[in-house]
């Protein structure tokens, strides 16, 4: 007879999964918006260093992009997790996991935050 | 005399810990007959080793589950008529993401205790006994009858996410508990569930409710019961925290 | 292998016997890993932009190639299918036509070849 394995994660509830739940569509019109806006105000689609600095002149595009890095970086990473979770680790490498991702995660954010204010301010 | 098809059965056969191996059975058979038929016949005229767990033959006891032609069927109602043709194979393997025991006979233990811990009772009310969105009884009578789900396995044998993960509760767990929550409020049931290896590792592949052949919808009870555990988190959130209500 | 185990992870993406919400999450599954990639590039290949414009205008005329096209499709092909049936999978996991799901699944896959199509004729033919 196989004794079942205790859950791994048993103080995990609901968070993660929704917060993914949630960035989803958030990211889905954020980047509508971004499709539209670049294709009407930009019809060259940015090509060039001085469109690009042109088109963050207008202080809602970075705010906008900084949302944007924000949940995407965080959608992504939390969806990486799910599948690393699907792989069976043991607590120990799923905790050493965590931590790398966090430190990537804000790291990615932090740098994207970082040019687009760059770029703004150029 | 109903006209006979001649058809290859290929049995997936394994003693525990050796390597698989596949065997042929070379068969006439009705096209009307049960594929269980088929196994017992090899079992009764050709080969007294093989192993398979059959009891009632009418789909309520949940016993025969397998693999035919790579798709989970309770093989006692599935007609041989309904998965291949007339020189046509039909290749029968245990369920997956189960150990095997030996040959077609997977061990359900595991499967058996976690059912067992979201204290599904076998019988309910017959207006709780259905899904909510199938029609009610008519009211003449008040009785109790069996609830659907017979434990045979299928669904978790289907689950995309069960291939991997030996930590995962499986379809069929998640939907006792909506099951038992919807009747009875406990939170300790939705406790049980809300975890990162209960509800929350479900991908939306919808093969349970694909393959259960007893009208369980797993994979809609499951949203149903992330829908109350979302709500109930929710609701929690906007109470003093004297009025929490776990979990 | 027949019990669950990290070692059947190929069978994620096995179709075969398989129902359309598998193959939603099989593509799901691969768009997410292929999007995080261009995630990771595209914020290192914007990092050309605080370089200044000879920086950032030379690598763009070296990325005017068709197979960075190509590549550039197959992204905005991916976040579409990803992003569409994802709208799908967030819906009918909250419990919302949970039913009606395979309809939501044909509905979206549609959507997203029109979609695709249009973002190809815009990007090859220019229109």
């Amino acid at each position: 007879m196989t004794q079942i394995s205790h859950p791994s994660n048993p103080k995990e509830p609901l968070g993660l999964w929704l917060f993914k739940i949630i960035t989803g569509p958030i990211i889905l019109v954020i980047l509508t918006i971004h499709f539209l806006v670049n294709h009407l105000l930009a019809p060259n689609g940015l090509l060039t260093y001085a469109e690009v600095i042109a088109y963050y002149k207008n202080p809602i595009v970075p705010i906008m992009e900084i949302i944007f890095v924000c949940f995407a970086v965080a959608h992504s990473l939390t969806g990486l997790r799910g599948i690393v979770l699907d792989l069976n680790p043991s607590q120990r490498i799923l905790r050493i996991f965590d931590w790398l991702l966090l430190i990537l995660g804000s790291t990615a954010i932090l740098y994207g935050i970082w040019l687009a204010l760059t770029i703004a301010s150029a | 005399m109903p006209t006979l098809w001649k058809i290859t059965l290929e049995i997936l056969r394994q003693r525990q810990n050796q390597p698989p191996h596949v065997e042929l059975f070379e068969l006439e058979v009705d096209p009307d007959e049960n594929v269980l038929d088929c196994i017992e016949r090899v079992w009764a005229f050709h080969d007294r080793s093989l192993t398979f767990r059959h009891a009632c033959h009418h789909s309520t006891c949940g016993a025969c589950g397998m693999r035919v032609n790579g798709v989970e069927k309770l093989t006692c109602i599935t007609p041989v008529r309904e998965v291949t043709h007339p020189n046509g194979v039909l290749r029968v393997e245990p369920l997956r993401n189960f150990p095997v025991l030996s040959d077609l006979v997977v061990d359900v233990s595991g499967f058996f205790q976690r059912m067992e811990q979201t204290q599904l009772s076998s019988i309910a009310p017959l207006s709780q006994a259905k899904l909510p969105f199938e029609p009610n009884p008519p009211t003449i009578w008040q009785g109790q009858r069996l609830i659907d789900c017979i434990e045979c396995g299928l669904c978790v044998s289907a689950c995309p996410a069960a291939n991997t993960s030996t930590s995962y509760f499986g379809p069929a767990v998640l939907a006792a508990a909506q099951h038992v929550y919807r009747q009875t409020n406990n939170p300790t049931v939705m406790q049980l569930v809300n975890c990162a290896d209960g509800l929350w590792r479900c991908h939306s592949a919808y093969e349970c409710s694909a393959v259960c052949p007893s009208n369980v919808d797993p994979a809609w009870r499951i949203m149903d019961m992330r829908r109350a555990t979302v709500a109930h988190s929710l609701r929690n959130i906007f109470k003093r925290p004297n009025q929490k209500v776990a979990p | 292998m027949n019990q669950p185990s990290p070692r059947n992870i190929l069978r994620w993406f096995d179709p075969r016997h398989r129902q359309p919400g598998t193959w939603a999450f099989i593509l799901n599954r691969i768009t997410a890993l292929g999007l995080t990639l261009y995630l990771a590039m595209h914020l290192i290949v914007l990092g050309k932009l605080a370089q200044g414009p000879a920086a950032y205008d030379s690598f763009v005329a070296l990325a005017h190639s068709p197979l960075v096209k190509i590549g550039e499709m197959l992204v905005i092909a991916a976040g579409i299918l990803h992003g569409l049936n994802g709208l799908r999978v967030a819906i009918t996991s909250l419990g919302f036509a949970t039913r009606y799901q395979r309809q939501l699944l044909w509905a979206s896959t549609i959507l997203s070849g029109i979609l695709i199509l249009i973002f190809a004729r815009a990007m090859f033919l220019g229109g």
